[in-house]
């Protein structure tokens, strides 16, 4: 095992292993980081409000004088798992569907499809906004918007790779053999895709960090005084022309975590390191 | 990509696959208002509550109610909406009192135009950026541009489009802040007070386009036949035009189009931080308002916009790639 | 009780503010600046919400943007104009009434709409007749209840008779909702009276208006042509007043006046109101219903951190009841609150409510309660309650949310009178009785106090609802907050009005432009 790590690790390009850093790095924080966190994660603190950095705060105070450490250390545990738990179950319910359209075919495919198509063209954004309205906003409901906007796009991307593979030769003599869906699905089928699907479970992941981001600025991010990382930079928009760390430090996590991502994704893929 | 001399074969084709993709539309149109209709079914309060506001006294609610026919059961709503829609009237919004063609077609436009010059921009800078890195691959230029790229991606909408006011039109003062859209201005005007909500919109869509194109150029590159091409002495800039784009248009094309589709609904954050009357926050305030007929006719829409670019994208994919043609 | 050229109660009753008669008689035109103001001159206006429910029908406005697009259009019988908050008059000339109950107004002579027709006793009743029509859904229909009898006195004089004595009725008469439409309109298209004619209206879109040339006040309006829009986005509207985009907007964040004021160009103009955000303990609900837990709660807010982290100093603060400091009848004998963990957690273990979990819904359609919810939350950490923070959102809020649970915030706007305030928002049997509390004594008060003639008793009857509402009633009052408004500095003459944005909505009818 350690030894697959390694060579694995040896053969990343430069940018992988900068992409790979940056996603353990913030893996680790997502773990550990709250309880690292200096100040409680509501606390007042600080007199001052947007203060730059300082022994007692190391990234200074947001726009209600709150420790912008502690807070970051927080909302990343958010942003990161609702990230993640959203990309994984995208990308499984997707592919389920996708594997059931492309073995049954027929009328499963055409109604499965049409379901797909109906969801990617509702503006996810809005879609959100009438579910937390109707539900309130919650953590399970804000992984469950995220991810239903990203089970169609996920879809159609393994239907197409699914479809190619159904059509090839060793498909068609399991068939022949008389084994089920199930075993053609999971045996066959699935197995000659993981590459591509682990791929896109990356770019899911980055795209549901923005996701989240975006529907902040809605004001439909984590319950307060809790907040993601998209949630810390709107909060502390106003800040933004005195250069408060505040507004920067949580920007940049979302960059590093998303370029890292993306690092990591590109080379992961056969080709990317060409 | 036109292609003015297409043999018969490929149009005889086309029309079968036009007919049933216009056909699984309407089911598909009818499943997003079926959704639509549902979902919004669950909020809480209805159009004469959230017309009458704070103040609203029960007798009050119930006589506007009443008025507005919201009164009747749900599905005697739905059914009567779906007969309008049928005939082409999308039905009077229970908020503006004026018919949702109406209002609509005040905002359309406007969409259509942020939408399209967006479009226009961002395709030209991703096939740009795209075909040069897959070109270079491995190069310098190749990872400047990924970079170039990823930093746009890893930015938030609302902060790309604030940091681009902070600077154009703040402190700058060459933009407006906000988008005035008038009817009556002239295209400079237009074109001057679109110039930051276009700019932040090209920011979101140029990096997945842009690295698309790069995959899908990059994969045919490295097809045996380019290099034959090269061996038989064809110049590289005519390889990759006339030989490799052809063959690569498909997951563009695609890219494009569901880029394009976002551009329409999904600029509801840039349509606020510019103040622009387009259709995406027409339909936000339309959940706010519960004006039923007036979100469910954008939502169809969005949907439409969606279904007809996906299809155009695909008519693209098969004209210009000769071996689909065939 | 006869009202003439200024329609003060106190005027009459109060001897030392008698000063009627020094007004002249052009109606709501006292304030002249020093300074002639300049004709001509063109500006965009920019508030902070708007909707495809924006509307040109003055019952039924309920944004600023309404308010403000309908004082351009339309005039009132009277109308209020400066920090006094005395009604003057405007349409009507005079005022009149024997015993607080039957009430006459007589007309200007001459007025006209922008359609040419001129203004008669038929227009006022039928404007005031509307709000009583449920298919209207007149915002002011509970005000319009007591009005028992609405007819024309010949062609310029109107009588209207109350179900009960209300000696604010010209105050109510000033609120935008209450402004004359043409007679036989039945959805008012803009045709007023008002300072400026309509040009374009787009709901939710843009209102643009253009000089009415033949303004029945002389002298006004001094602005060509105003452009209302709306911006619901702070930042964006900051920006757009920043970059020339817009001359003059509402509701600017205390956090970004900073911003504004380091440009020489641009400057606020901070309005101290009565507008305030308020933490809802249902009455008739456990625990919250509990004496101990409300006084517990009034206890741990820190009003000083509320007033500085929130609102930058932008604010004042309150005491656990609606009149603040600065208004008419304000009791400074009613003990402060301040903030204090001990007592307040004596009263919790008092209760036996320790580590009891209680959500709290807050949302932005309540100004500022997310972060005073957040504030509560860490406070009643430290006391042995458990408050989770439950923001929801704007949309539905105050359907579905606001009085619906055992802790909400809700916000109100700043009223014109004691009287309004006290009988929306705190009457037992109002349908805004945001806590659900009973308080006969302060019903009957309120009563009182509505139809008293004399001021000095009429004050004391204030004085005394006052502490009844701070010691007894579900609700508590951390900060009035200030309204701040950001303009260009070559908009001259805007001042001040506390009863909201703009002037009370009614900037345009006075500013003027100097390049």
């Amino acid at each position: 095992m350690t030894g697959k790590l390694t060579s694995f690790l040896r053969n990343l390009p430069a940018s992988g292993r900068i992409g790979l850093t940056l996603v353990v790095f913030w893996l680790a924080i997502a773990l550990a980081g709250p309880s690292l966190a200096p100040y409680s994660v509501g606390a007042f603190v600080d007199q001052d409000v947007f203060s730059g950095a300082s022994s007692r705060f190391w990234l200074g105070s947001d726009y209600l004088g709150r420790d912008v450490l502690s807070r970051v250390l927080w909302g990343s545990r958010y942003t990161v798992f609702l990230a993640l738990g959203a990309a994984i179950l995208a990308v499984c319910i997707g592919t389920s569907f996708a594997l059931l359209a492309a073995i049954r075919g027929g009328w499963t495919d055409e109604v499965i499809s049409r379901a797909m198509d109906t969801f990617i063209s509702i503006p996810s954004k809005i879609f959100a906004l009438v579910l937390v309205a109707a539900f309130g906003s919650s953590l399970p409901l804000l992984l469950l918007i995220a991810t239903l906007t990203y089970v169609p796009g996920n879809f159609r991307i393994a239907r197409a790779l699914a479809m190619n593979l159904v059509a090839l030769d060793f498909v068609q003599v399991a068939r022949a053999r008389g084994e089920g869906p199930v075993h053609i699905a999971l045996r066959e089928v699935l197995p000659n895709m993981i590459h591509p699907l682990l791929a896109d479970t990356g770019l899911r992941f980055v795209f549901v960090v923005l996701l989240l981001s975006g529907l902040s600025f809605l004001g439909l991010g984590v319950q307060p005084p809790h907040a993601d990382l998209g949630s810390l930079v709107r909060e502390n928009i106003s800040g933004i022309t005195e250069g408060a760390l505040a507004i920067i430090v949580p920007a940049l996590a979302i960059a590093t975590l998303t370029v890292g991502a993306n690092l990591l994704i590109d080379a992961l893929k056969p080709g990317g390191k060409a | 990509m036109s292609a003015p001399e297409k043999p018969q074969s490929s149009l005889a084709k086309l029309v079968p696959l036009i007919g049933k993709r216009v056909l699984s539309s309407l089911l598909t149109l009818f499943l997003v208002s079926l959704v639509i209709f549902t979902v919004s079914g669950l909020l809480p309060g209805d159009a004469a509550q959230e017309l009458l506001g704070q103040s609203a006294t029960p007798e009050q609610v119930a006589s506007l109610r009443h008025e507005m026919g919201l009164d009747r059961p749900a599905h005697v709503r739905y059914v009567d909406w779906l007969g309008g829609i049928v005939r082409g009237n999308a039905g009077m919004s229970y908020v503006a009192n004026m018919p949702v063609g109406q209002i609509i077609s005040n905002r359309l436009p406007n969409s259509l135009t942020l939408a399209g010059i967006t479009a226009v921009i961002s395709t030209v800078i991703a096939l740009t950026i795209g075909i040069s890195s897959a070109i270079n691959r491995g190069g310098k230029l190749d990872s400047m541009l990924n970079i170039t790229t990823l930093s746009l991606v890893a930015m938030p909408e609302f902060l790309i489009a604030t940091l681009g006011v902070l600077v154009f039109s703040v402190k700058l003062l060459w933009l407006p802040s906000i988008a005035l859209v008038t009817p009556d201005a002239s295209w400079g005007q237009m074109l001057r007070s679109m110039a930051l909500p276009v700019f932040s919109l090209t920011c979101v869509v140029v990096a997945q386009m842009a690295r698309m194109t790069r995959a899908a150029v990059a994969d045919q590159l490295d097809r045996p036949y380019v290099e034959m091409a090269k061996l038989k002495g064809v110049p590289f800039s005519r390889i990759v035009l006339f030989h490799v784009m052809p063959n690569a248009v498909g997951p563009v094309v695609n890219a494009m189009a569901l880029s394009l589709s976002y551009l329409m609904g999904g600029a509801i954050i840039v349509e606020t931080i510019f103040n622009f009357p387009g259709l995406a926050s027409l339909m936000v305030n339309a959940v706010t308002s519960r004006d039923m007929p007036l979100l469910q006719s954008c939502a169809m829409i969005f949907c439409a916009t969606y279904l007809a670019l996906m299809l155009v994208a695909d008519i693209v994919a098969i004209l210009a790639n000769p071996r689909l043609r065939a | 009780m006869l009202i003439g050229n200024n329609l003060s109660r106190r005027s009459v009753i109060g001897a030392g503010l008698a000063g009627a008669g020094i007004l002249a008689l052009g109606g709501c035109g006292s304030n002249e600046h020093k300074a002639a103001p300049k004709k001509g001159g063109s500006i965009r206006v920019a508030t902070q919400a708007a909707s495809t429910a924006d509307t040109l029908d003055p019952a039924k406005g309920s944004l600023s943007t309404d308010y403000v697009r309908h004082f351009m259009l339309y005039n009132g019988l009277t109308c209020i104009e400066d920090e006094s908050l005395i009604p003057r008059p405007s349409l009507a000339k005079t005022i009149e009434s024997a015993d607080r109950i039957t009430w006459h107004f007589e007309l200007q002579r001459g007025v006209r709409f922008h359609d040419g027709s001129e203004l008669t006793s038929e227009d006022v009743v039928y404007s005031l007749l509307r709000h009583k029509d449920p298919a209207v859904a007149s915002k002011m229909a509970t005000i319009a209840s007591q009005f028992a009898e609405i007819r024309a006195d010949g062609r310029y004089g109107v009588v209207l008779r109350l179900t009960g004595a209300n000696a604010d009725l010209p105050t109510i008469m000033a609120q935008p909702h209450f402004l004359i439409v043409r007679a036989g309109q039945s959805s008012p298209d803009g045709t007023g009276t008002g300072p400026f004619r309509l040009a374009k209206f787009q709901a939710g879109v843009r209102t643009e208006v253009i000089r009415n040339e033949e303004y029945w006040i002389p002298g006004r309006p001094h602005l060509e042509r105003v452009e209302l829009i709306a911006i619901p986005d702070e930042v964006s509207r900051v920006n757009a007043l920043l970059s020339g985009d817009i001359q003059l907007c509402n509701a600017i964040n205390p956090r970004s006046t900073r911003r504004v004021e380091v440009d020489p160009a641009y400057a606020v103009m901070a309005t101290p109101s009565a507008l305030f955000t308020d933490l809802v303990m249902r009455q008739d609900q456990l625990p919250t219903g509990n004496a101990d837990f409300v006084q517990a709660v009034k206890l741990m807010i820190d009003r000083p951190l509320i007033k500085r982290a929130l609102f930058r100093n932008y604010a004042t603060i309150a005491n656990d009841q609606p009149i603040a400091p600065f208004q008419p009848y304000f009791n400074p004998d009613v003990p402060q609150t301040v903030l204090d963990l001990d007592k307040a957690r004596w009263h919790v273990q008092r209760a036996g409510l320790s580590g009891v979990r209680l959500p709290v819904f807050a949302s932005t359609a309540a100004e500022g309660s997310v972060d005073m919810a957040s504030i509560l939350q860490e406070y009643g950490s430290k006391v042995g309650l458990n408050f989770a923070v439950n923001r929801v959102p704007a949309d539905g809020y105050w359907s579905t949310h606001w009085m619906r649970h055992p802790m909400s915030f809700g916000n109100c706007n700043p009223r014109p009178t004691a009287d309004l305030i006290f009988s929306l928002f705190f009457d037992s049997k109002a349908d805004w009785n945001e806590s659900g509390w009973k308080n006969e004594r302060f019903d009957r008060l309120l009563i009182e106090a509505r139809g008293e003639a004399d001021e000095a008793r009429r004050g004391e009857l204030y004085g005394e609802m006052q502490r009844i509402v701070h010691d007894k009633c579900g609700v508590a009052i951390p900060v009035f907050i200030s309204l701040i408004d950001g303009y260009d500095r070559r908009l001259k003459g805007l001042r001040p009005v506390p009863l909201g944005a703009f002037m009370g909505y009614r900037f345009a009818e006075y500013v003027w432009w100097e390049d």
